[in-house]
């Protein structure tokens, strides 16, 4: 090929990378934008047909039917998806990239064996590795952004060590690939794809939630990693150069997302044990010398077993949750989640008792339980927490039998007598959500079920443990706001009274969007809300933070469909000054990025993490969900800001609220 | 060597132009750059052409075809999406601006 590439075709070449330069050139203007995405498009095409002209094709018949059958499924998936769903689009197609990327290695591995040099081997196998990893990890990136699989990272027992392990395999793999006999060497390619498709899978199902974006990004940089990578192996430019600009784009978008999140690319690979503010050791000693207590908390018998569970809750100091297998049964790790913030919020002392053979598989329940995002410094294991359930005021029980069955030590003979169980009838009340009461898988009788202080919870456990922390925080929040139910609405609406006042009577409104406005599909209904506030004679602008949302520009995406004027979104660095001059700012579902303890606490997940400055504006109203922490888990001082007005529900309906009432 | 350095040198150039041309872009068009770069990746898509331009035995044909009908949905589909979203991105004074 060298002697036919003429300076002709060297000058086609580049002018080809010329256009596609150009195209990308055009993306720094939003109104030219456009024009070159379809630039970009129309250099690839025309690299298609200078290589078409040039070489020509011996399967005509494939190309076509190939051209027609993905061209077709791309452009309807393309034309037929909302804007909601572009996160999990893009992800998958970053793995169709990675299938096109490994296959096509494989193909030229299988064939170049006997003139390919060492060059072109070692970029195919890299093909190969990169082009499967990018596949498998795009498809677990969107089955998570597309809801199909759980948000929550998954984290294995031993997950970095995993992790290590079969990225040491890969490399060996691909070492013993190029010295292997060439006959047995598509076998060992075959085991480097899927060596490196367990290697996407292990990588990232332990990123989760906000740290989406770094993975989408980064499996960006992977796609075009590996089509470069294809380039090398047939030494064709344009592959090459088009695969590098790509992983440069990539790269620089990993780089953008971890800076704004303030966290390491590596600190999101592999994530550092959470450590939260644990409870006073001596408090627990305290306790137990204060054993009368136990008798002298008599609940009076008239109560229903459920108002019984709820008061032993609220009362309890020391709290340890019981997991079994019907937990995972019913599903219910996200409320057994619940129940344990709930409880944690109330200033208790929590944790998980994790029975060796509790679930269908070692380590279930922690798999379940880290789904549901638990921390795993509240899984203990049964040797380390068998002692503490003597000092431990309620422990709930759920979905589990034997393994906490008390005639495994007090009976001999029965099936399970001898069996180590978890004591949990020592503790001063247990609080069982089982589905019956019938015996477990050993068919013996369980005793537990029948003490003065357990008390029984019957059905599914899902909807059992729902109620409770329903009934919780009802009751939690109660005293503590010294009001009703009733006045607790009446202040609801006071708050939207003081907001619409606060709006209203603005000149200058900033508008902040966060994730919860996608998840809420309320872009609409902001975009509207902004209108009716400018045709007031109001200035609206919106601050977009850079990792606001699942992927790099999201919001912008998302007000682009909502029809706002681009000239309004306004990015970080250019709107926080503006803040100070800001007579009122609107959050809709937006949390970490707005928190001020980024700015004002030390050791802090978010401490140093760039955030808009909402609070120094005269007014801030907070259109979120609930005020829950955010990704983070640090709490928004923003929210207990005396000049912040919290307009908690859903973020449509609120603006629906507050456009009824401005109209009015 | 000369092979390899000239493609090292393609791969660096495209890299650092790349890094510059992109390090530019405002983070308002991240979403569809990503979505446009990603387009581009599969020009793995001239690859398979290559491959398919001289004679192939079965099995390469058919790991080629899974890699032209993956890239292809890849191009288009990046391409179209990538324009839809950018027809979304509206500016009242269009015409102040021509």
């Amino acid at each position: 090929m060298p002697e036919t590439y003429s300076a002709m075709n060297l000058f086609l070449d580049f002018s080809v990378i010329g256009i596609l330069i150009l195209g990308i050139w055009l993306f720094r203007w939003p109104h030219r934008a456009k024009f070159g995405n379809l630039t970009a498009a129309f250099a690839l095409t025309c690299a298609a047909a200078l290589i078409l002209y040039r070489s020509g094709t011996q399967y005509p018949y494939i190309v076509l039917l190939s051209l027609a059958v993905g061209s077709a499924a791309g452009y309807w998936v393309a034309k037929r998806i909302t804007m909601i769903q572009i996160p999990a689009m893009v992800a998958f197609q970053h793995g169709a990239g990675g299938v096109a990327a490994f296959s096509l290695s494989l193909a030229e591995l299988m064939r170049g064996t006997l003139h390919l040099g060492m060059i072109n081997e070692i970029s195919g196998l890299f093909g190969l590795a990169i082009g499967s990893l990018t596949f498998s990890g795009s498809m677990i990136a969107g089955g998570k952004l597309s809801g199909k699989l759980g948000q929550t990272p998954r984290i294995l027992p031993k997950h970095t060590w995993l992790v290590m392990l079969n990225l040491a395999c890969i490399i060996v793999l691909i070492i013993a690939a190029l010295y292997a006999p060439a006959g047995s060497r598509i076998f060992l390619h075959i085991v480097i794809i899927f060596l490196s498709i367990l290697f996407g899978i292990l990588f990232s199902i332990r990123i989760g939630g906000a740290d989406m974006p770094v993975l989408i990004s980064f499996l960006n940089a992977t796609a075009g990693l590996a089509a470069a990578f294809c380039g090398m192996i047939i030494e064709n430019k344009l592959l090459i150069s088009c695969g590098a600009t790509v992983a440069a784009s990539g790269s620089i978008l990993t780089h953008v997302m971890c800076k704004a999140m303030n966290r390491s690319l590596f600190r999101v690979f592999v994530p550092v044990e959470k450590s939260p503010p644990k409870p006073a050791v001596d408090n627990e000693q305290n306790r137990v010398a204060d054993p009368v207590e136990k008798e002298t908390q008599h609940l009076p018998v008239e109560k229903n077993n459920f108002e019984k569970a709820v008061e032993i809750a609220r009362k309890a100091n020391k709290v340890i949750i019981v997991p079994g297998y019907g937990m995972a049964v019913a599903q219910a790790q996200f409320e057994v989640i619940d129940f344990s913030n709930e409880m944690l919020s109330m200033g208790k002392e929590v944790k998980f008792a994790i029975h060796p053979v509790a679930g269908r598989m070692p380590g279930h329940m922690n798999v379940l339980l880290a789904e549901a995002g638990v921390d795993y410094d509240m899984l203990e294991e049964m040797d380390i927490i068998n002692p503490e359930f003597k000092e431990t005021d309620f422990t709930l029980v759920i979905g589990a039998c034997d393994v906490v069955n008390p005639a495994a030590i007090e009976t001999d003979g029965s099936p399970i007598s001898g069996m180590p169980i978890l004591l949990t009838h020592e503790s001063k009340h247990v609080v069982c959500c089982n589905l019956d009461d019938k015996p477990g898988y050993s068919g013996v009788e369980n005793p537990l079920y029948k003490n003065s202080n357990t008390v029984m919870l019957l059905g599914d456990a899902k909807e059992t443990v729902r109620k409770l922390v329903e009934n919780l925080s009802e009751s939690s929040s109660a005293p503590e706001e010294s009001t009703g139910l009733d006045s607790l609405q009446d202040n609801k609406k006071s708050q939207a009274d003081l907001a619409v006042t606060a709006l209203s009577s603005a000149k200058k409104i900033i508008i902040i969007p966060g994730y919860g406005m996608a998840l809420a599909q309320a872009q609409f209904k902001v975009a509207e809300l902004a209108s009716v506030l400018e045709s007031m004679g109001t200035e609206v602008k919106f601050a977009i933070h850079p990792v606001a949302g699942r992927m790099p520009g999201h919001m912008n995406v998302l007000l682009a469909e909502a029809e706002v004027d681009y000239d309004k979104l306004c990015e970080m660095d250019v709107i926080n000054p503006e803040f100070s001059q800001t007579d009122a700012v609107l959050v809709f579902g937006a949390c970490d990025v707005v928190n001020p303890a980024a700015m004002d606490t030390q050791g802090t997940p978010i401490s140093g993490m760039p955030i808009l400055t909402a609070h120094d504006a005269k007014k801030v109203i907070v259109c979120n969900f609930d005020e829950k922490p955010g990704y983070s888990g640090v709490e928004n001082t923003l929210y207990d800001n005396p000049k912040t007005i919290m307009l908690l529900g859903d973020a449509a309906s609120t603006a629906d609220d507050l456009l009824d009432a401005l109209k009015a | 060597m000369t092979n390899l350095l000239l493609m090292a040198g393609v791969f660096l150039f495209s890299f650092v132009v790349g890094y510059f041309l992109i390090s530019r872009i405002p983070t308002l068009l991240h979403t569809p750059l990503m979505s446009m770069t990603n387009a581009i990746s599969a020009v793995t898509i001239l690859g398979v052409l290559i491959l398919f331009s001289v004679k192939s035995t079965a099995t390469e044909q058919i790991i080629g075809a899974v890699a032209f009908i993956m890239a292809a949905f890849n191009l288009v589909g990046g391409f179209a999406i990538t324009d839809r979203m950018l027809r979304l991105f509206k500016k009242k004074e269009k015409e102040a601006l021509e």
